[in-house]
């Protein structure tokens, strides 16, 4: 390697250290990236319906798992796509132990449009082992409310009678315990995820 | 109103969208280059150089490429890069004839220095590698893309970065300093600078641009690492097409002159 290439790497690499900062600095007082919450949040115990059409227990259907819970909708433009995309990504570059103990699931806030069938492709679209959950509009708030989160809104519908759902963008990680300890908001990046989920996938395991 | 592309986190949309930044630097281009004609009484219009500058500026910056990659998609806007330098670098010196670049900067003035020096393959090599790995620092495309001012810059940055990469090859020979081999030798050199990177794109374990990782997406399934190692290959695979491309043709050109002064 000549010495304008060593140069040009060291520069680039420069570059991209000063763009990704020292993450250690912002770092939780249990070494998480997300943002840890004042009290852990007990696992809603909720019956959904699975995208299978299946009665769906969160607590205990996900017991033992660390589950990454979060809300929204299949028609969304913006972070609905974009967390399951990402965490889809890292998933798959973690080791098998940190892939066994993780589970992702998706609540639809738009249960009107989001029947099983639509929820199903869209999820396993992302990862085959992603769970996508729907439910009555009270099933829905209780669960947002359980887990302190606004509640969904619909918006006004367009000419084509499409309309968007505002709703809580972030990600609640419940550790092995069942207790939601971190929410990572919208903007959480991959290289967040990747180093985050080994930590929770070790906290409280036995 | 947008004046130039630029990241701005809302869902991508297919419907039209009217940048006058973007018409409005094409029309003062297409005035100025007319009027440089006018002026310095080019015999000849060196019209296809000219159109294809322009059609590749209107191309690339416009609705929808210059958004796509000013907000969207890292393989677009690689694209943009490879379009900006090594279409639009040659074309606009070409659609300046030789004549006209030597009233620009007549022989022993200031500027025939200062062009001749940079058709010397050291200074070319320097500012066009310093240029691209500088603008594709992932630190610099986050900062920028998210404003109009700097989306335009790094635009604007690629523009002089096409010069400075094609100059030592396309110069007017009044300015010219590299042989046949030395200009082979000068392209090679310059396709490693692309590939810094083009390396960091393909061989990253995770997305290097926050922007594009966390952009909203324009094909569902189409993820940002997938997008990020497509901008990776495509910067090396396809960006260094046309640089081997024209190392053949001065291969062949001067293999010809040199048969040609033989036989005579």
């Amino acid at each position: 390697m000549s010495v304008v290439q060593r140069s040009a790497a060291i520069l680039f690499a420069a570059g991209t250290l000063a763009c990704h900062g020292n993450p250690d600095a912002l770092l939780s007082a249990h070494g998480f990236i997300g943002a840890e919450l004042a009290s852990p949040l007990p696992k809603p115990s909720v019956l959904f319906t699975d995208s299978r059409g299946h009665p769906f227990q969160l607590d205990s259907a996900t017991a033992g798992m660390v589950t990454l819970l979060l809300f929204g909708y299949t028609s969304c433009p913006d972070v609905c796509p974009v967390h399951l995309a990402n965490l889809a990504a890292v998933l798959d570059k973690m080791p098998d132990d940190v892939q066994r103990a993780v589970t992702v699931v998706f609540v639809t806030t738009d249960p009107a449009r989001d029947t099983p069938a639509v929820l199903d492709a869209w999820v396993k679209g992302f990862d085959p082992h992603f769970i996508g959950l729907t439910g009555s509009d009270s099933i829905i708030a209780t669960a947002q409310r359980m887990v302190h989160l606004q509640q969904a809104v619909k918006g006004k519908p367009d000419a084509t009678g499409a309309y968007p759902v505002g709703h809580a963008a972030g990600v609640i990680a419940f550790t092995r315990d069942g207790l939601g300890r971190v929410e990572y908001p919208p903007g959480t990046r991959q290289r967040d995820w990747a180093h985050d989920l080994p930590i929770l996938a070790g906290y409280g395991a036995k | 109103m947008q004046w130039w592309c630029s990241a701005t986190g809302f869902p991508w949309t297919w419907a039209w969208q009217w940048y006058p930044g973007v018409h409005l630097l094409l029309v003062l281009f297409a005035i100025g280059w007319w009027q440089l004609g006018r002026r310095q009484r080019w015999s000849a219009r060196p019209w296809r150089w000219f159109a294809l500058a322009w059609i590749t500026l209107l191309i690339t910056l416009d609705w929808p490429i210059g958004k796509l990659g000013a907000g969207y998609l890292a393989s677009v806007h690689t694209g943009q890069f490879l379009l900006l330098t090594l279409a639009v670098g040659p074309s606009l010196i070409k659609c300046i004839p030789p004549g006209g670049w030597l009233a620009l900067a007549p022989v022993g003035t200031r500027r025939w220095r200062l062009l001749r020096t940079l058709a010397r393959p050291l200074p070319g090599l320097l500012c066009y590698t310093g240029l691209v790995i500088t603008t594709h620092f992932p630190a610099v495309v986050d900062g920028a893309m998210t404003s109009q001012l700097g989306s335009l810059s790094i635009d604007l940055t690629w523009l002089a970065a096409g010069f400075f990469l094609w100059w030592p090859i396309a110069a007017p020979r009044a300015f010219a300093a590299l042989g046949v081999w030395g200009t082979i030798g000068y392209i090679f050199a310059a396709t490693v600078g692309p590939t810094i990177p083009a390396m960091m794109m393909v061989f990253s374990d995770w997305p290097i641009y926050q922007l594009y990782e966390l952009a909203p997406r324009v094909w569902l399934h189409f993820t940002a690492n997938q997008d990020l190692k497509l901008a990776g290959l495509t910067m090396k695979l396809i960006g260094d097409v046309p640089l081997w491309i024209t190392a053949m043709v001065v291969f062949f050109r001067g293999t010809n002159a040199q048969g040609e002064m033989v036989n005579a």
